[in-house]
């Protein structure tokens, strides 16, 4: 077992002192992130990295994943005391989450979802643990046509996976893509698309555009909705939380399930929104019959956080082995890498495997202190929420155009995080997915640079992409999963003669 | 004033429309097609770019689509086409992306210290009904929170105004 090896190195690298302390700060961060509207865990993850750029790669990713974890809590806490998903993917919580809370158990909800969002986020750190080599070794066997080949699996994925209108995932897309394109380019030297102004020459940077879709596009929307929070009365009962644990193992084939359900959609490009969705909707046609799911269920709290959670923390596998990452937030931390002068993919495992087991001894670490900590403290972040609007809407706003300028200290990013709040506030209420357009904008560079040596090898010619049975056997999955889920929901529509509303 | 879905619709499609286009049209002055060493500069913008628009066009043509529909359904059942923002909504979105705007103009002029402090103090007093003074205090104590954070624990420089100077702060 080379990788249990390779694990127990990455404790030692994860266990010090300095790294504990850095998890604590990362969870708390992560949930005043998540408990906050406006502040998710895309743009807390933007915010932050800036502020990393003095520490070292290792201590850094720790850091942001810590963040990342404490984010997912603290979006499942808003989720059940307030009715406000804090995560998008925490909307499923609030179904059953809320009702709970609101009949009085409140305390009983939150365990149950805090204890499901840590048994998904250790069953998704032991796959990637089991996985990380094999894939490592596997994405070796890469050259530029195969990473073309993912990077289209990856944008066909959330085309054809994706819950919104094709077209409008398609948008998203390649607006991300152009936006990738601007500046200076590294392959041919050449300026392209800045139109005369120079302070595009550097690129338009994508935590900027994340700081201002996720973060001034979600407030955007919790203005106009006139913010009104009615929470639940948030005091946690130690002997609460105990009986709660004891009644976990009863739900084990849900746990199970939606566990799994997480982990195939962390590692393929679903995400953690997606996940918790289809969890949540297999869980109650599962369900045998009992309370209805909406009014309270446990099942329904356990099923989207578990998955929530498990794909939260399998989307970092692609992101390591491969270089694709599958959700937003993964897209931001190996934008992150990258400024660090770290290469994601297969070397990485190769050139630094400390920085790769560390993170992932980190996440079984941190993921334990985020369970323990989140119960101490939910009543403290709670109370965040009861701060009104008109104080803490223009803080996040100013955090927002701080941390874009932190980015490069360019006044021009201020009025990029001004265009994209709009634009994400727009694209949200149409729903155009956002998700896309971040990791079209990360991964633009690498699928260009892909295409544009496959091309030089293969003197132009696109049968490159199909040369061997490797990229072959990806292209294919990649245009069956752009095209096969719409002709089944195409065909089923068409069978069953429902007509169109 | 009250915006109808069905205009967000078209005006977001034109607009994602107009990138395509823009991006296409520049790519055409790098030139898309091919040389010795492979594709041109504008080789990958030019036909992203043409990928863009043409999705735009089928959104514009599926919001026509959807919203004949509703017209029809409107005029079977009497009811109207569901709003994309009323007007109380735009007044609240407008208010805050006014001053939102405000605030950044201001820190381009004062620095994002007096900004955020003059932002947050006039929110907190006009929306949020608290004393001025108050206000104020708040406004304040997020920038000197700022200035920690940042300055003294990150040593991270923040744009700053020609009033910090008159302080002592560079």
């Amino acid at each position: 077992m080379g990788n249990f090896d390779l694990l127990m190195q990455g404790f030692g690298v994860a266990i010090t002192p300095m790294h504990l302390l850095l998890m604590v700060a990362g969870v708390l961060m992560g949930l005043v992130v998540g408990v906050l509207p406006g502040l998710g865990a895309p743009n807390g993850v933007s915010l932050l990295i800036p502020l990393t750029f003095s520490l070292d790669p290792t201590s850094a990713i720790i850091l942001l994943s810590s963040m990342y974890w404490g984010a997912l809590f603290g979006g499942s806490t808003t989720s059940i005391l307030f009715n406000i998903p804090g995560e998008p993917s925490s909307v499923a919580t609030t179904f059953d989450g809320y009702p709970m809370a609101r009949s009085g158990e409140s305390t009983r909800a939150l365990t149950l979802a805090f204890m499901s969002a840590g048994i998904g986020a250790l069953t998704g750190v032991i796959v990637i643990t089991l996985l990380a080599g094999w894939a490592s070794n596997f994405a070796l066997r890469f050259g530029a046509p195969e990473y073309f080949a993912v990077y289209f699996l990856a944008f066909a994925a959330f085309i054809g996976m994706g819950s919104a209108a094709p077209m409008k995932t398609m948008v998203a897309l390649t607006t991300g893509l152009l936006l990738s394109t601007v500046g200076m380019d590294t392959i041919t030297g050449s300026v392209r698309l800045t139109f005369g102004y120079s302070e595009l020459l550097s690129g338009i940077s994508f935590l900027v555009v994340v700081i201002g879709l996720f973060g001034i596009g979600e407030l955007l929307s919790t203005v106009q909705e006139g913010l009104r929070f009615r929470g639940v009365a948030s005091k946690i009962d130690l002997r609460d939380v105990l009986k709660t644990i004891g009644e976990l193992p009863r739900y084990w084939a849900t746990s199970l399930r939606s566990a799994l359900i997480g982990i195939w959609m962390g590692i393929t490009p679903g995400g953690p929104t997606a996940a918790s969705f289809m969890s949540y909707g297999i869980a109650r046609s599962a369900s045998r019959k009992g309370k209805a799911f909406g009014t309270g269920r446990p099942e329904g709290i356990i099923a989207p956080e578990t998955a929530d959670h498990s794909a939260g923390s399998c989307a970092m596998l692609p992101m390591l082995a491969l270089g694709v990452p599958s959700s937003a937030t993964a897209a931001v931390m190996m934008g992150g890498l990258m400024i660090w002068g770290l290469t994601p993919g297969p070397m990485l495992f190769a050139t630094k495997p400390d920085f790769v087991w560390g993170l992932i001894a980190s996440m079984y670490v941190s993921n334990l202190i985020g369970v323990v900590l989140v119960l101490a403290t939910v009543p403290m972040f709670a109370a965040l929420l009861r701060i009104p609007f008109a104080i803490i809407g223009p803080m996040i706003v100013a955090i927002c155009f701080v941390g874009a300028y932190t980015v490069s200290n360019s006044t021009f990013d201020l009025w990029l995080v001004l265009l994209f709040g709009m634009v994400g506030y727009l694209f949200s209420k149409l729903d155009y997915p956002i998700a896309p357009l971040v990791l079209a904008m990360v991964l633009g560079h690498k699928a260009e640079n892909a295409f544009h040596q496959s091309m030089v090898l293969s003197d132009g010619s696109l049968a490159i992409f199909f040369a061997n049975p490797l990229v072959s056997a990806i292209m294919v999955v990649g245009i069956a999963l752009l095209v096969v889920p719409k002709l089944l929901a195409f065909g089923s529509r068409f069978r069953r003669r429902i007509p169109v509303e | 004033m009250t915006v109808r879905r069905f205009h967000a619709e078209i005006g977001t499609a034109l607009a994602t429309g107009a990138v395509g286009a823009t991006a296409a049209i520049g790519a055409v002055g790098l030139g898309y097609g091919w040389e010795e060493r492979g594709p041109q500069p504008g080789y990958f913008p030019f036909y992203v770019g043409l990928i863009l628009i043409a999705a735009s066009i089928w959104n514009m043509v599926s919001a026509f689509a959807a919203h004949r529909q509703a017209t029809a359904h409107a005029e079977a059942t009497g009811e109207t086409e569901e709003p994309f923002l009323e007007r109380e909504h735009l007044d609240r979105i407008g208010r805050f992306i006014g001053a939102m705007i405000v605030f950044v103009i201001a820190t381009l002029f004062l620095g994002i210290y007096v900004g955020s402090t003059g932002y947050i103090a006039y929110s907190a007093w006009r929306q949020g009904k608290y004393r001025p003074i108050s206000a104020l205090a708040m406004g304040a104590g997020f920038a000197v929170s700022l200035y920690v954070i940042f300055e003294v624990i990150f040593k991270i420089p923040l744009l700053k105004g020609p009033i910090e100077p008159l302080l002592g702060i560079y």
